[in-house]
């Protein structure tokens, strides 16, 4: 079915392996390179001398500096990982790479651990969302002003950018009674623009039309810059009028628990995968109709021809009366006989 | 352009298996059966929600986003008549989305509601819609990568019509918009493959690739990197005979487990190639140690079978060079045909192609399998030379023949893929989106050669 997992599966499978070699004493040689949407590649490694003992696994991905700039990823992946029996993040990353974390094998890693070490890219991008979260709680308990309906005072609201592609951004902005995420989105295809047009037409209309899914976040999709974006000069944002603009507006019940929240990130952060793999999806689709189409023309058009029975023993027949071949056998360019 | 960072793909849809991977990796990141599982169409509500059932019980998550549950909206799930009137999901299905590949395909066809089906057939892609599916699902689930970002390296047969080639270049192009593609012979990435063997001293390709899978095998000859297609030979004997043959002898024997399963664990485990029948089947009986025990476990790991192996060791992969034990209407044996194939080609390019003899592909990977196959074509070779200098009197500079095997044979065209994707001139050699936009599907009718010097 059309699922994409929030892990790598490459990734899963890999360190798995390597666990298990290990564990049976035939350690494997590790040098593999796996690679990840959005400009994210990761490396994993051990080396001759020390097969049993350590798995490395780098990482580097374009979100990674504008993560960065937001604060509190080190610490974040440190929390995650400290979990993790066996995991440890290495102060110097691999020459190229973003971060580097090494696993000990000899810890005999838990399947859990595994399961965290392919959610690496994720848990970077969920990074903003946790620092989001963190700021939405202290945003809701700043009072309303009863009159202006603004908020009294207090600090200003900070807006987290993820530049996850070279011209697409994440931009996640907390207030005191939600949390936009808005993706703005650019195709470089023309057919793409229009199914994606379509695409996300549907996608909004959707929880109007179903009710069994009013629970889910709210979507608005337009090509006017939404206002939460403010008087942000993000580069990103300038130019381009194609820009589309998806916003997705959580309410409290969306992240109100840890679990929920990390669901929410997990479909948030592959949303964009998500909608791309649809478009291809569709064009499949598109072209297999085409292909079906094509061949129920084809058929009409086998009909329409004429049967070489009757024509393959006129020849032979009039060689043996030894008439000319005059006549009854001339016919067209398309291989239609020629009635008089 | 940042995707020139992002390593190339490397894709080789074979008949029986898929090898994929990303290039610069020594081995490909996913095998698996080159089979997709579609769910039987026009289902009634009933059976939809059977085949959500057995989907979501693969992955037997309790958590949902982990799980193989169809997606968060799921209106399969609703009773569809309301959703009917306006809405696009209900005004068709999402049935052409429901599917799997790969081993998960296997699974899911073991259920009612899914129809397992092979897209590709002796090697040639026969149905397009589920190839494009197939690869769409290992593009994004399995390797994880936007299409737009990479490169990717597809592997065809030799013979493969053009009009193939096009369809491909269609598809990743229209559909997955793909930075650009390469399409590469299957022989002439085996040939490269060997580079890695110390045997090799220069990165020519020419030579001769015997390349057999589990299906057919064939003989290829390539010059210059252009496969000379009229010389082409196939062989009905590979993988799937050897099985087939050591099962009948283990039925005519009566053990206690005569699967196909079994079978193939035994070929692959216990199979070697001997030098001469007659002798290894005096060893055998002079030496008992030479009898090997293969233990069958069940699932539960509760009942044990014990299959003895005996003669099947050496006479299995016998087939290739005596087939008349096996079957009775291909006779020919394996070094014969490679000769006659040589035999085939233009007169200046022979001695290369003697030279360069390269084994790709998993029934290739007996233990002796080259020796046997050097020396049967050196006796061969040597008799004409001595017939050909008695009839005319002058002496011959001899020919030298040289089988070569290597570590990566099982997955040598994905390993030749890997190999030359990784270089830095690949992303010249490739067609671009551009290029596409440009010229038209024809483009991929001609892609220029990897000259490695």
């Amino acid at each position: 079915m059309l699922q994409l997992k929030p892990y790598n599966l490459l990734i899963q499978k890999t360190v798995s392996e390597a666990v298990e070699a290990a564990q049976q004493g035939r350690p494997l040689a590790l040098d593999r390179i796996i690679s990840d949407f959005d400009y994210t590649t990761f490396h994993m490694y051990n080396t001759a001398e020390d097969q049993a003992g350590t798995v490395y696994l780098s990482v580097r991905t374009k979100a990674w500096q504008s993560v960065l700039q937001c604060g509190g990823l080190l610490e974040y992946l440190q929390e995650v990982y400290s979990g993790c029996t066996g995991v440890t993040l290495l102060q110097q990353p691999e020459q190229g790479y973003d971060l580097t974390l090494a696993l000990q094998l000899t810890s005999s890693p838990t399947e859990d651990t595994v399961l965290q070490l392919s959610l690496l890219k994720t848990h970077i991008m969920a990074s903003p969302f946790k620092l989001a979260f963190k700021e939405f709680d202290v945003l809701k308990n700043v009072p309303v002003d009863p009159e202006t309906a603004q908020l009294q005072q207090g600090p200003a609201s900070s807006l987290f950018a993820i530049q996850y592609r070279d011209d697409e951004t994440i931009f996640i902005k907390p207030a005191n009674d939600r949390i936009t995420v808005i993706f703005d989105t650019v195709f470089e295809d023309e057919t793409d623009k229009i199914f994606g047009k379509v695409f996300l037409q549907e996608f909004v209309d959707a929880r109007k039309r179903n009710r069994s899914i009013q629970s889910a976040p709210q979507v608005l999709y337009s090509h006017e810059r939404p206002l939460e974006l403010g008087s942000s000069n993000h580069p990103n944002l300038q130019g381009q009028p194609s820009r589309g603009y998806i916003t997705f507006v959580l309410f409290p019940r969306h992240f109100q628990t840890q679990e929920v929240q990390l669901s929410s990130v997990y479909q948030l952060v592959l949303f964009r995968n998500y909608f791309h793999y649809h478009i291809k999806c569709a064009k499949a689709y598109m072209h297999s109709r085409m292909r079906y189409r094509v061949n129920t023309f084809v058929k009409v058009l086998n009909r329409a021809k004429v049967d070489d029975d009757d024509n393959d023993n006129q020849p032979a027949a009039e060689s043996s009366t030894g008439a000319t071949s005059t006549g009854p056998t001339r016919r067209t360019a398309t291989g239609r006989k020629l009635v008089y | 352009m940042s995707y020139l960072n992002n390593p190339a793909v490397v894709m080789d849809n074979g008949t029986g298996l898929t090898k994929l991977g990303f290039a610069g990796n020594d081995s490909p990141s996913w095998i698996f059966p080159t089979a997709i599982a579609t769910s039987q169409g026009t289902a009634t509500g009933s059976n939809k929600n059977k085949a959500q059932a057995t989907g979501g019980s693969n992955a037997g998550g309790s958590n949902p986003y982990f799980g193989n549950s169809t997606s968060a909206t799921s209106f399969n799930n609703l009773s569809s008549q309301m959703l009917m009137s306006n809405n696009l999901a209900g005004k068709r299905g999402t049935e052409d989305l429901d599917f799997y590949i790969g081993n998960e395909a296997l699974i899911a066809s073991q259920g009612a509601s899914y129809s397992l089906s092979y897209p590709i057939r002796h090697g040639q892609v026969e149905n397009w819609d589920h190839m494009e599916r197939f690869w769409e699902n290992s593009i994004f689930k399995y390797l994880r990568t936007e299409p737009e970002d990479h490169f990717f390296l597809l592997t065809e047969p030799p013979l493969n019509p053009p009009e193939n080639r096009e369809q491909i270049a269609e598809i990743f192009f229209e559909s997955f918009n793909c930075a650009g593609l390469y399409i590469a012979v299957q022989a002439v990435l085996a040939l490269a493959a060997s580079w890695t063997s110390s045997k090799v001293v220069d990165r020519s390709l020419t030579g001769t690739v015997i390349d057999s899978g589990d299906g057919v095998t064939h003989v290829i000859p390539v010059a210059e990197g252009y496969v000379i297609g009229s010389a082409i030979k196939n062989i009905p004997i590979a993988g799937r005979d050897i099985t087939q043959f050591i099962q009948t002898l283990l039925r005519e024997r009566g053990e206690a487990d005569t699967s196909l399963r079994t079978a193939e664990r035994i070929k692959q485990e216990y199979c070697y190639v001997c030098p001469d029948i007659v002798k290894e089947f005096n060893k055998f009986d002079r030496d008992p140690e030479k009898f090997a025990q293969y233990v069958v476990e069940n699932q539960e790991k509760t009942q044990k079978k014990v299959v003895d192996v005996g003669y099947e060791r050496f006479l299995a992969p016998e087939i290739f060079f005596n087939p008349e034990i096996a079957s009775s209407d291909f006779l020919t044996p394996l070094p014969t045909i490679v000769d006659q194939t040589i035999q085939a080609c233009p007169i200046d390019v022979r001695k290369g192609l003697y030279n360069n003899i390269v084994l790709s592909g998993g029934s290739t990977m007996f233990k002796d399998f080259g020796r046997r196959l050097q020396r049967d074509l050196k006796s061969i070779v040597n008799n004409r030379i001595a017939q050909n200098e008695l009839l005319s009197g002058t002496k011959s500079t001899g020919v030298d023949v040289s089988v070569i095997s290597h570590r990566k044979q099982r997955n040598a065209v994905w390993f030749g893929g890997s190999l030359l994707a990784q270089t830095a001139e690949f992303k010249s050699y490739c067609h671009t989106k551009k290029d596409y936009e440009e010229y038209g599907p024809e483009i991929v009718r001609n892609f220029s050669l990897f000259n490695m010097v």
